[in-house]
């Protein structure tokens, strides 16, 4: 098992309010798996996903990933293990605008022990793998939507993570274009074994995906897998037993 | 952090317009501290200096007209146990009170110069001084202010001088004067000081006896046709400039509110920069950046901007100092505003400081962050 998680609540204060995007969330995800999280807005997806890419702590529960269990770890503890484990996907790209596409794929390799070298050959693959090597030298700005998104898949790809999360990638997409990246993050997961967990509000993306998992209200209500559903019934599984389907 | 450079300094390019204005500005606040330094300096310079000359003046006087000593008061001290060299000077200014362009006239015999002064000439020679009697050699500062050249005639007041070199010198004050021969000065048409000087200048073989000599020097003239009132030099020329002391002492305190706004300056840069860059700053800890590393990248943009403001800063204040030949005076001691290393090192070292105490901060409000926070930004 890949990922594991247990028991996953998150709340917060907002005024006299408590939030609590996420109740009492369990799964388990394989590696290799390609999983879709379905749900309409504000029933906890991003949520979920930024706390298995260890950019958020949970209220209670936890998150194993590959064996570490990450909610327990130091902030810089985890920003490492994120360095080495997670490569994000965001809705808007998010490249930094002053670097090139080259710079933007090779920044998370800044923090891991490569030379230039390796650098620039890890650099190559994941340009040529997202079919952009011949725009390495072109900033953002003179990239279509389409591109730069590539390009963001290209930088979360580039030090080979055991797990990419992608945030709604085709949401601010036209429909061709989302396509196209639908079919580059399915390639990525059939031809390269990358373990994928995608955010998505579109049933056809989400169908894209192995396995679709559905949340609302901050649970997790449906578990499918191409060809063969499975409803969660509440209450969900004991502490330990992830619903791997 | 050297890998992560180019985007260092792209990131302050991408907002050049107000890296700019802020290295402009520290440029400023550190041209202000070094020329304030620089007279600081000078002035340290002229009245800290241990040094074994005394200077004897006419008693209950302090503007070099008004002095006026027998000139053959030298034999007398020169017959002194303990002293080595006595010069007789007569001194001429343009201006007794202060002043930021002090012409001061030091008439010495000739063959004198070269003994008691580490004078070089960079231009003309010692024969044609001490061949001509209108002859001046003329301090480098003052050629430069006054765009003097070789054999230029040129005259302050009723003293008309051919310069017949310019000189350099370890003591940068001496540059500031013109020394011409002793006689001449004292013929000067309406002066009628022959047999007088304004003061004599005294070599001892030992600096620690100084106090006791100046004292005996005093005790000989007591009662004698003119009194004396004699000092070590530093302490003369800290007396001739007491009225300019305060005023140092107080632009020192400037120069460290240069310094402060300077700090304002880059910490407010900064944090504005980080105000604008919530969002990518989340990013990059996403991508793996540890809180530590984006508190180093937002420190190493203030010290870069520090230190570029204080590279031009200290750089245009180093060259101005050379090049203006500056100076201030006061009854014809000036203050030679000059450049040096220590002065460079304090601008640069100070520079240095400032980025860093200006970016630790804005730096600690990027690195703590949250980062989902900072994601959902627009």
């Amino acid at each position: 098992m890949l990922i594991e998680v247990r028991n996953l609540t998150k709340s917060f204060q907002k005024g006299d309010e408590t939030i609590t995007p996420l109740r009492d969330v369990s799964l388990d995800i394989d590696e290799r798996e390609f999983v879709s999280l379905m749900g309409p807005s504000g029933t906890g997806k991003s949520t979920l996903l930024n706390l298995i890419a260890g950019i958020d702590k949970p209220t209670s529960g936890t998150i194993t990933v590959n064996g570490t269990e990450i909610t327990t770890i130091s902030r810089s503890r985890l920003a490492k293990w994120r360095a080495v484990n997670v490569g994000y996907i965001f809705q808007t790209h998010n490249l930094i605008p002053v670097l090139t596409a080259y710079e933007n794929v090779e920044l998370p390799l800044l923090l891991l022990p490569f030379n230039r070298a390796e650098r620039r050959r890890r650099v190559q693959i994941a340009l040529e793998a997202v079919e952009l090597l011949d725009r390495a030298s072109h900033y953002p700005r003179q990239l279509s939507g389409g591109q730069e998104q590539r390009v963001g898949i290209a930088r979360a790809i580039v030090t080979d993570p055991r797990v990419v999360v992608a945030d709604e990638p085709t949401g601010d997409l036209d429909s061709a274009t989302s396509s196209h990246i639908l079919e580059l993050l399915q390639r990525l997961n059939s031809d390269l074994g990358t373990t994928l967990l995608m955010v998505t509000h579109d049933a056809d993306a989400a169908a894209v995906a192995g396995r679709q998992l559905r949340l609302d209200d901050g649970r997790l209500i449906s578990d499918e897998r191409n060809g063969s559903g499975h409803v969660v019934d509440a209450p969900q599984p004991k502490p330990g037993k992830g619903i791997h389907v | 952090m050297f890998k992560f450079m180019p985007y260092l300094l792209k990131t302050l390019w991408r907002h050049r317009a107000r890296t700019m204005l802020t290295v402009s500005g520290s440029a400023v606040a550190l041209f202000v501290f070094c020329f304030v330094g620089s007279v600081q300096e000078g002035l340290d310079r002229l009245t800290s200096q241990k040094d074994s000359t005394l200077i004897v003046f006419q008693a209950n006087k302090f503007c070099p007209a008004t002095s006026h000593l027998p000139q053959d008061y030298d034999q007398i001290i020169r017959k002194m146990p303990g002293v080595r060299e006595v010069v007789p000077i007569q001194v001429f200014t343009n201006n007794c009170r202060a002043s930021l362009d002090v012409v001061v006239f030091y008439g010495v015999p000739a063959e004198k110069v070269q003994k008691i002064r580490d004078f070089e000439l960079i231009e003309g020679s010692w024969d044609e001084f001490k061949s001509n009697q209108d002859a001046g050699i003329v301090g480098e500062a003052v050629a430069r202010r006054r765009g003097l050249k070789l054999g230029t005639k040129f005259s302050v007041g009723e003293v008309k001088v051919t310069v017949a070199g310019i000189f350099n010198s370890s003591n940068k004050s001496e540059e500031d004067y013109v020394y011409t021969h002793l006689d001449f000065l004292q013929r000067t048409p309406g002066m009628n000081l022959v047999g007088t000087v304004t003061q004599h200048e005294v070599v001892l073989n030992n600096a620690d006896d100084s106090v006791r000599m100046a004292r005996a020097i005093d005790d000989k003239f007591r009662g004698g046709p003119v009194e004396t009132d004699t000092r070590t030099k530093g302490v003369f020329q800290a007396s001739s400039l007491s009225d300019l002391i305060d005023l140092i002492e107080l632009s020192h305190y400037l120069g460290y509110a240069c310094v402060g706004l300077m700090t304002m300056l880059i910490s407010t840069t900064t944090f504005m920069a980080v105000q604008d860059r919530i969002k990518e700053h989340s990013i990059l800890q996403t991508l793996g950046f540890s809180g530590s590393i984006v508190f180093l990248l937002v420190l190493a943009e203030s010290v870069l901007i520090s230190i570029g403001g204080g590279v031009v800063g200290t750089g245009a204040a180093m060259l101005t100092l050379a090049s203006s030949g500056l100076s201030v005076g006061a009854e014809a001691v000036t203050i030679a505003f000059s450049p040096s290393i220590k002065l460079a090192t304090a601008g640069l070292t100070g520079s240095l400081i400032v980025g860093f105490v200006a970016g630790v901060l804005p730096a600690m409000a990027a690195a703590r962050a949250d980062i989902v926070t900072g994601l959902r930004q627009a």
